[in-house]
């Protein structure tokens, strides 16, 4: 964190979203508060449902229109407060200054634009660039996300790209303005896992090189603990840890990180014969209807939870070096 | 299941599976509607066993044809050349009735579990499909069956008459397995059986699996690209690249003694949360993207993207080799 | 052995798909609106004959009565027929043709987009042609052919409307094969040992359904029109009243008495839009994508 003496790039204060939904309405995000500096990565992890990619969307006010809104709090983009500004201002950072890389590299593309044309007018509409000075900086922006021979590629359709070549594209379009921010919202699920590690390699040294922050949303523990500097679990809308990233994984305060860690089966540095059955967090999220409610929301799957759990929602609790942790027993976790 | 046990001691030495040579290709049209047929090897001359109570995954990554493999042991795809011995029967020279009765021996366990539960069929139907199909009980010992299925992998009597939409995807899946159980199978494939789950609910499945298995001492084909679940699951592991076989042996052999530069490059790959294993790993990269599968070159067909590679390697394929008891590396730097 | 802990949803009740989609059809205003209007109309061709007796081929009344005069609620045609019997047993006509020729299309377009999507290979390219070929015959044309060879009895012009409209049908039930037909499910059974036709016939026809009910839906207001259009221009069976022929023998004194002509094709564009009404309600509910909005 070189530039902590700096004020945040991004400041998220009590983010409150709600969604409208059949069964009334929820917060989808319950209380949110985070702070992004330049040149970091953040990292959301989360099972599906818990409101990770919302956050991502409130972030660059893509909300679902009518059915979401920011019912309270501030979202500070470089002091300028994002939910208050004009959906031409918010199309302007976005793009500009925010930028987004999705999940399917494959829908996320044009099918009938070459990927030159695609990044070329990304440039053109926000940078102002004439066709020629796009086209040649759509080369160097393949180059840059190391595409092999990008002049020729340039008037390639996106069905004859391969899967992480496309997602490279994206990564393109997305850095084509040099954005502060970067969300990558999964950008490695639908991928092969040695190009997802070049896709990591690329998604970090374009961060080094161009010094944007980013935010990665992900499920998987192992990614987070390569790629990100500090991290946020999601659980049902609300935060359920944060702090610096080996630190949570060393010592995680909240059951729920802790289920998390323990419940995937990872690659050891030397495997033993021993393989103890996996620790299970029983059930599953709790669907939207039950989210805000003034309880800890993880109580149903909690081993630990009490009377206490079940009535009252968690505080957050401090420990060293920023770690959060909303669990009425952080302290002994 | 008891005889399956007894039997189980009876032939402990000897696979309950061996696939010998086993070719799976796609003809493939390339160009205008006269232009020559091609064919795309999308298994090649692939051998492997399981030993009865063990588990042996394969692994590798999309197009690798790990599940095309799979499928052509159950014969639900057509092999085009190989020899697939299931309990000492030959299974791919199997037709009609004889072939349906067989069927009783192998059942699948899908990847997705939303698409692999017919929508229209109540979760006891679901489980039902293959008794009907495949046995003579009586209505009384199917339901039977049923009930006790449904305990055995952790869901509810009164779930019976739901249909799959009112299931969370880990439920679901716990339905498939509950149908790839019914006719008491002598293997069980699992194509990649919790990757469209979420964290969570994979330890379930998997932590299921494992209790199912030491329990009936079930034989399981485990087809997956997830190097984690591989390694928690497997007694042995086939490592598969372009419809070859590039790497197989035990578990703990082949996981802290990786020999063939794919293999170290895809373990290298897995980022992991283990901070002694992000420092000791040296990522291996492999550039590139794989060689068209229809024009195949001459020589390895990991030689594009090697970093060990040499001249010998774009000349001819290297064969599967031993190296250390079951351990075999189809690689001339091994 | 088992002390797996999962949360029961004891309340949950059975809900089917077809249940499900009942839910959402009823929420829907214009398709319920739609299937009352149906509903009246059938229950008038049904039970009309036996409220309001009458012949509708007797001449009962001066002709061109003026309707609400003389007690003739619609008044009565250019030959002095009453109308309203004719427009009832015009509805038990025009909506048989309807069904039967919508259904005999739904049977046609099945049978040949489930073999085609089903087997593939040679079998798909031979069934697909032929579709074609049927898709690119000017369709009244060939109709009106295929009445004036045979002969314009009702069966024989329900045949002809099936035997132009089943391509659709076909091309529906093909596509949906082919992308159900790759489902996990459908390799399950496989894995299971059903045979083809019970894979076909249990399998994946029951889940194509959806799309092919909505099309089946819309092809009996389309078989009204095209019936219509047949009797307008005197293809039709003469000893039967429809809609169509009450138009097609009133269509001199379009100026004069323009009631005899807009009676009973007011009758046919109310039916219709019901019925595409009750086609659109089906689509929505039936559409998975649409639900749980």
């Amino acid at each position: 964190m070189k530039n902590s003496h700096n004020s945040p790039l991004l400041k998220v204060e009590n983010l409150r979203i709600e969604l409208t939904t059949r069964d009334g309405v929820a917060p989808v995000i319950d209380d949110l508060s985070l702070e992004l500096r330049a040149g970091e990565t953040l990292s959301f992890v989360g099972e599906s449902g818990c409101g990770k990619s919302m956050t991502a969307l409130a972030l660059m006010g893509l909300l679902p229109e009518k059915v979401g809104r920011v019912a309270k709090g501030s979202i500070c983009f470089n002091g300028e407060d994002l939910t208050t500004a004009s959906p031409a201002r918010l199309n302007e950072i976005r793009g500009n200054d925010i930028s987004m890389i999705f999940q399917e590299p494959m829908t996320s593309l044009n099918p009938v634009y070459t990927i030159g044309e695609q990044i070329a007018e990304v440039l053109r509409r926000h940078r102002g660039m004439n066709k020629a000075a796009a086209w040649q900086r759509a080369i160097e922006l393949l180059d840059a996300v190391r595409i092999p021979n990008p002049k020729n590629r340039v008037s390639d359709y996106p069905h004859q790209l391969s899967g992480g070549q496309r997602q490279r594209v994206m990564i393109a379009i997305a850095l084509a303005c040099e954005p502060k921010i970067l969300i990558a919202d999964e950008p490695t699920t639908a991928l092969d896992v040695t190009v997802q590690a070049q896709i990591f390699d690329l998604m970090r040294d374009l961060g080094r090189e161009l010094g944007t922050a980013t935010i990665l949303i992900t499920h998987d523990m192992g990614a987070v603990a390569e790629m990100a500097e500090r991290m946020i679990v999601m659980y049902a809308g609300r935060m359920a840890e944060t702090g610096p990233v080996q630190q949570v994984i060393d010592h995680p305060r909240h059951p729920y990180t802790k289920g998390l860690i323990s419940c995937v089966p990872h690659l050891l540095a030397q495997l033993t014969a021993e393989r103890p059955p996996l620790a299970e967090i029983d059930g599953i999220v709790p669907s939207l209807k039950d989210f805000g409610r003034d309880e800890c929301l993880f109580a149903s799957r909690c081993e630990r939870a009490n009377e206490q759990c079940r009535n009252q929602r968690p505080p957050e609790v401090g420990f060293s070096a920023g770690q959060l942790s909303a669990c009425w027993q952080a302290e002994d976790v | 299941m008891a005889d399956t046990n007894t039997q189980a001691v009876k032939d402990q030495d000897k696979p309950l599976l061996t696939v010998d040579n086993l070719t799976v290709r796609f003809a493939v049209k390339r160009g205008g509607m006269f232009s020559k047929k091609s064919y795309l090897y999308a298994v090649d001359d692939v051998s492997f066993a399981v030993k009865r109570g063990e588990t042996l995954a394969i692994v590798g990554e999309s197009g690798s044809g790990k599940t095309t493999a799979a499928l052509a042991v159950a014969r639900l795809v057509n092999a085009a050349a190989g020899k697939v011995d299931l309990a000492g029967q030959d299974f791919l020279t199997l037709e009609g009735e004889e072939l349906r009765q067989a069927r009783t021996k192998v059942q699948f366990i899908f990847q997705d579990p939303y698409s692999s539960l017919n929508p229209r069929l109540r979760a006891a139907a679901v489980v039902r499909e293959p008794l009907d199909s495949l046995t003579t009980m009586s209505a009384e010992e199917k339901q039977e069956t049923i009930d006790r299925l449904f305990a055995e992998v952790g869901l509810h009597k009164e779930q019976q008459h739901l249909f799959p939409h009112q299931f969370s995807g880990g439920q679901r899946q716990r339905i498939g397995i509950a149908r790839a159980l019914s006719t008491q199978p002598e293997l069980i494939i699992c194509d990649e059986p919790v990757s469209a789950l979420d964290v969570a609910v994979q330890a379930q499945v998997l932590n299921l699996l494992r209790r199912l298995q030491e329990n009936f001492g079930l034989t399981y084909l485990f087809i997956s690209h997830d190097l984690g679940v591989v390694q928690h699951m497997c007694d042995s592991v086939a490592v598969m690249y372009m419809g070859k076989i590039v790497e197989y042996g035990d578990r703990l052999s082949l996981f802290n003694n990786p020999k063939h530069p794919y293999t170290i490059a895809l373990l290298s790959a897995v980022p992991s949360v283990d901070k002694k294993r992000r420092e000791q790993m040296q990522r291996i990269d492999i550039p590139g993207d794989p060689p068209d599968p229809v024009n195949l070159p001459r020589g390895c067909r990991f030689a594009s993207r090697c970093p060990k590679v040499v001249d010998k390697c774009r000349e001819s394929e290297p064969e599967l080799t031993e190296i250390n008891g079951t351990h075999r590396v189809a690689c001339y730097f091994s | 052995m088992n002390t797996q802990k999962t949360p029961t949803p004891s309340t949950a009740q059975a809900q089917s798909p077809m249940g499900e989609a009942w839910r959402m059809f009823r929420r829907d205003h214009a398709a319920m609106a739609g299937l009352l209007v149906l509903m009246l109309v059938l229950i008038a061709g049904l039970a009309g004959p036996y409220v309001y007796s009458g012949d509708p081929f007797e001449m009962v009344w001066a002709p061109f009565t003026t309707p609400g005069t003389d007690g003739f609620v619609l008044g009565t045609d250019y030959l002095g027929r009453d109308l309203l019997v004719m427009l009832i047993h015009g509805a038990r006509v025009s909506i048989a043709i309807g069904l039967s020729a919508a259904f005999l299309t739904v049977v046609i377009g099945i049978t040949v987009g489930a073999l085609a999507g089903f087997y593939r290979g040679w079998v798909e390219e031979l069934l697909m042609r032929l579709t074609e070929f049927f898709q690119v015959l000017p369709t009244l044309l060939f109709s009106m052919v295929i009445v004036a060879l045979f002969g314009a009895s009702l069966p024989m012009i329900t045949l002809a409307i099936g035997i132009v409209s089943w391509p659709p049908v076909a091309r529906i039930t093909r596509a949906e094969f082919m992308r159900i037909r790759e489902l996990e499910y459908v390799t399950a059974a496989r894995a299971c040992g059903v045979s083809n036709v019970k894979i076909i016939l249990q399998v994946i026809l029951p889940n194509a359904l959806p799309p092919i009910i909505v099309q089946a839906a819309l092809m009996v207001g389309s078989a009204i029109l095209f019936e219509a259009g047949l009797s307008f221009l005197g293809l039709t069976d003469p000893n039967v009243v429809s809609w169509g022929q009450i138009i097609g023998s009133n269509r001199q004194y379009i100026l004069d008495s323009s009631y005899t002509v807009t009676i009973p094709g007011l009758a046919i564009f109310v039916t219709v839009l019901a019925i595409s009404l009750v086609g659109d309600g089906l689509n929505d509910a039936l559409n998975p994508k649409l639900r749980k909005r």
